[in-house]
C-alpha cells in the first residue's frame, strides 16, 4: 500500500508521544452552535502524526475524540449518526454485561461524569514538563472560554511514575510497561520483532491498516464498519478509555502471602503473574532469573512466542500477557489472534509508592488506560469479554484474567493456575481466592477523527450524500 | 461413519412442516411459540441424560441475498433437529418417545406424515427417514460421554479447591489428606446431566462435601 498521510491523522494514533506528563480534559457539550467554533480554534493545534525528525518534538502535544452524544450534540446529520458501529453508538456503559463491568466493577461505582455520560469530548494533552502541561491546557481553557459551547466538568492527571527522580516506565504493582504494541502496514517507525503478526517462517510482519485505522483493508481484506461518508471516517479510529484503579494494598498483601508458600520467591511469583519479572524480562525467555539485557534489547524484548512451551512451565498458560496477546498459543501459526490486537496507550496517575512504604486500597493509584483499534467489538470488546473475564480459549475453563479479571463477582473462588515442572523452585502452583487487583472506575467509547474529518464538523459541512 | 465421532453420535433431522392454508395459526409459527415458550425454563432435553447438546429450529426457505444469485425455494418448511448424544440413534430414540413424550409431541405434532411417540417404532421408523447425514460436530465433542464430562469437571474444580488448601504442607500431612479427599471423591455422587450450572458459572450438584473451603 502506498504511504499513509501522516498529517491528516492525530499524532495519538500513530504512536506513543513518550513525553512524561498528560492530562485528560472531559468536556460536556452545552447544545450551542459555538461548540463548532471551539473545534474550529483548537484545530491548528492538534497535534498530528507528523515526523519528528532532527530534535522536532513539541513540548507539548493535543489530541481530541468524540463519544457518540458528544457527536449528537455537534449535530453530525442524522444519517452519519446512525451509521456507526452498534457498540460505539451505545457506549461503554450500556456495554457492560458483555464487558462484565458489573459488581465492584459497575456503573454504580464509577466516578460520577461517567456513570452520568456526562462526557461528550476528550481532550488529551501530553507535555514534557508540568509546566509546558499547564500553559497547554491553560491554552486550551482559553478557547473554550472564548468559543463557549463546552465546559470542562473532569480532568484526569497521569504521569510517569518517578522513582528515585528518574521517570520511569514502571505502574503501580511494579511491573515495567509498555512493550510492543503492533505494528502496522505503511507506519513509518522502527518496528520490532515481535510486534505484528507472525508468519509462518516465524518471522514478523505489519498487520493490515485496517485494523486501527478506518478507510483501510483490515486482516480479512473487508473494510471495518465505519460512518459515512467515506471522508468522515477515513484516517480515524476507535479509542476505549477506561480509568482502571489498582488496590495496590491488596496487590503487595496477596503477593506476600503467597510467595510465603511459593518456592521460588515472591519476584518468581510475580513474573508468573504477568509472564514478565517486574524488570520487564520476559518469563519465556528467561523463566528462572531477570536479564536486564534481554530487556533492553528490542530485539528480544517483545520477540517470542509460546509454540515451544505448551504446558506453560516457562509463562503459565493464564499469564497476563499470555492472556491478552496469545501469539501462536492458539495454534495455526498465530493466525487466530490477528483480529484481535489493540494499540495500547496511557499512563499512571497517582504517586508512587515505594515497596517498603504503606499503601491504602482507596488511596488514588491506577492507570488511565486507552485502546485504540478499528472495531470495538471485534477487537477490545472481544479481548475484554473472551481473554480477560472467560478463560475458554486459553484452556482456562471459566478462570479469569489474573491481574485484570473481576474476581469479584466469583465470591473468592476465583483462581489462576501456574504450571510447573520437577524442578523444586518452579512446582505447580494454584493461587486461589484472587481478589479484584484492578477496579473500573469509568470510562467510554470515542471516535478519534482525522483532520479532515475534525474540519467537517467544525464548518458543519459532513455531508452523508 | 460421518454420524459417528467416537463415541458421540450425530443426530441430524429435516421435518417438514406442514402446511395448511385453513390453519388459523400457521404450523412454523405454532412451533415457534411452543419453542419461544421454553426459555426460561430447563431444556426437555435435560431429561435425555445422553445429550451433549440439542438444538431446535424451523427453518422457513433459502434466503435470496439479490444478484447476481439466482432466486431458489425450498418445497418445504422444515424442523430442523441437530443433537449430540452417548450411545445407539435407536436407544436415544426412544429415550426421546419414552422420556419427553409431551414436548415431542407439542413440537413434532406440526410436521408432515408424524406418527406420535405411542409407538416406539413407529417413531423410530418416522425420524430414521427425516435424517440426513451429520459431518459437522458440536466444537466441544471429544468422544467422552456426558457423565464422564461432568465427572471431570467435578474432579477439577475439586482438585483445585485441595490444592489451594493443602498446597505447602509437609509431606505426610499431605499424602493422608490426598487420601482422605481421594475417597470423598469417590463417594461423592456424580453431578447430574442438565442440572445446570450455580450462580457462580460452577456445577450445582455433587459438589458437598468435596469443595469445601477453609
Amino acid at each position: 500500500m502506498s504511504k499513509l498521510n501522516e498529517t491528516d491523522i492525530q499524532g495519538f494514533v500513530l504512536r506513543g508521544y513518550n513525553l512524561p506528563v498528560a492530562r485528560y480534559l472531559f468536556l460536556e457539550v452545552v447544545p450551542h452552535e459555538n461548540v463548532r467554533l471551539f473545534i474550529d480554534k483548537l484545530l491548528p493545534t492538534i497535534t498530528t502524526g507528523e515526523q519528528w525528525d532532527n530534535g522536532r518534538k513539541p513540548d507539548s502535544t493535543v489530541n481530541i475524540a468524540f463519544t457518540h452524544k458528544g457527536l449528537k450534540l455537534m449535530r453530525l446529520p442524522e444519517e452519519s449518526l446512525l451509521s456507526f458501529p452498534v457498540e460505539f453508538l451505545e457506549g461503554m456503559k450500556a456495554r457492560g454485561p458483555i464487558l462484565c463491568d458489573t459488581g465492584r466493577n459497575g456503573p454504580e461505582n464509577w466516578e460520577e461524569i461517567w456513570r452520568e455520560e456526562r462526557v461528550h469530548i476528550w481532550v488529551a494533552v501530553n507535555a514534557s514538563t508540568e509546566e509546558e502541561l499547564e500553559s497547554c491546557c491553560a491554552r486550551i481553557q482559553q478557547r473554550i472560554d472564548a468559543t463557549g459551547g463546552s465546559r470542562v466538568i473532569g480532568e484526569q492527571d497521569a504521569a510517569a511514575l518517578k522513582i528515585d527522580g528518574q521517570i520511569t516506565p514502571k505502574e503501580h504493582f511494579g511491573y515495567t510497561d509498555g512493550f510492543g504494541n503492533p505494528d502496522y502496514r505503511g507506519f513509518e517507525r522502527d518496528s520490532q520483532p515481535g510486534q505484528g503478526k507472525l508468519m509462518p517462517d516465524g518471522t514478523w510482519a505489519q498487520l493490515a491498516t485496517g485494523e486501527l485505522l478506518l478507510g483501510y483493508a483490515d486482516e480479512a481484506g473487508e473494510l471495518p464498519v465505519a460512518p459515512v461518508p467515506h471522508l468522515l471516517a477515513n484516517n480515524g479510529t476507535f479509542m476505549v478509555y477506561r480509568k482502571l484503579h489498582q488496590n495496590v494494598a491488596t496487590f503487595r498483601r496477596y503477593l506476600e502471602e503467597k510467595a510465603r508458600l511459593y518456592p521460588g520467591g515472591k519476584e518468581h511469583l510475580a513474573s508468573k503473574f504477568v509472564g514478565r519479572w517486574r524488570d520487564g524480562t520476559p518469563a519465556e525467555l528467561s523463566p528462572d532469573q531477570m536479564d536486564p539485557s534481554v530487556v533492553k534489547d528490542k530485539s528480544r524484548n517483545v520477540n517470542f512466542t509460546f509454540g515451544k512451551d505448551p504446558k506453560g512451565t516457562s509463562c503459565p498458560i493464564g499469564a497476563h500477557l499470555r492472556r491478552v496477546n496469545p501469539r501462536d498459543a492458539f495454534g495455526f501459526n498465530g493466525q487466530l489472534i490477528n483480529r484481535r490486537r489493540v494499540t495500547r496507550r496511557g499512563l499512571p496517575y497517582g504517586p508512587y509508592a515505594p515497596e517498603d512504604q504503606p499503601v491504602r486500597d482507596d488511596e488514588q493509584r491506577g492507570i488511565a488506560f486507552m485502546a485504540l483499534n478499528a472495531s470495538l467489538a471485534r477487537q477490545f470488546e472481544f479481548i475484554q469479554q473472551q481473554w480477560i473475564e472467560y478463560g475458554n480459549d486459553s484452556h482456562q475453563g471459566n478462570d479469569k484474567e489474573v491481574l485484570l479479571g473481576n474476581h469479584g463477582d466469583l465470591e473468592g473462588r476465583s483462581k489462576f493456575m501456574i504450571q510447573g515442572t520437577e524442578d523444586p523452585k518452579n512446582p505447580p502452583f494454584l493461587c486461589g481466592g484472587l481478589p479484584n487487583f484492578v477496579e473500573l472506575r469509568g470510562g467510554d467509547y470515542f471516535f478519534v477523527p482525522s483532520m479532515t474529518a475534525l474540519k467537517m464538523m467544525s464548518t458543519g459541512t459532513v455531508d452523508p450524500r | 461413519m460421518p454420524n459417528q465421532s467416537g463415541s458421540v453420535y450425530g443426530l441430524t433431522i429435516l421435518s417438514p412442516i406442514l402446511d395448511d392454508p385453513h390453519a388459523k395459526v400457521s404450523h412454523d409459527l405454532q412451533i415457534r411459540m411452543y419453542l419461544g415458550g421454553l426459555k426460561d425454563e430447563r431444556s426437555p432435553f435435560a431429561k435425555v441424560s445422553s445429550t451433549h447438546m440439542a438444538r431446535l429450529a424451523v427453518l422457513n426457505d433459502v434466503v435470496y441475498v439479490g444478484m447476481p444469485a439466482c432466486e431458489e425455494h425450498l418445497r418445504s418448511q422444515y424442523l430442523v433437529f441437530e443433537s449430540n448424544f452417548d450411545g445407539s440413534l435407536d436407544e436415544y430414540l426412544e429415550k426421546m418417545a419414552v422420556e419427553i413424550p409431551e414436548d415431542v409431541d407439542a413440537v413434532w405434532g406440526h410436521c408432515v406424515g408424524y406418527p406420535g411417540t405411542k409407538s416406539i417404532g413407529a417413531f423410530q421408523a418416522y425420524m430414521k427417514k427425516c435424517q440426513i447425514t451429520t459431518t459437522f460436530y458440536f466444537a466441544d465433542v471429544n468422544d467422552k460421554t456426558v457423565n464422564q464430562t461432568l465427572r471431570a469437571l467435578q474432579t477439577q474444580e475439586a482438585v483445585g479447591v485441595f490444592i489451594e488448601n493443602n498446597q505447602g504442607k509437609p509431606a505426610e500431612e499431605l499424602r493422608q489428606a490426598f487420601a482422605a479427599f481421594l475417597e470423598a471423591l469417590r463417594a461423592a455422587p456424580g453431578p447430574i446431566p442438565g442440572s445446570g450450572l450455580n450462580s457462580l458459572g460452577r456445577l450445582a450438584a455433587g459438589m458437598e462435601g468435596i469443595t469445601r473451603h477453609e
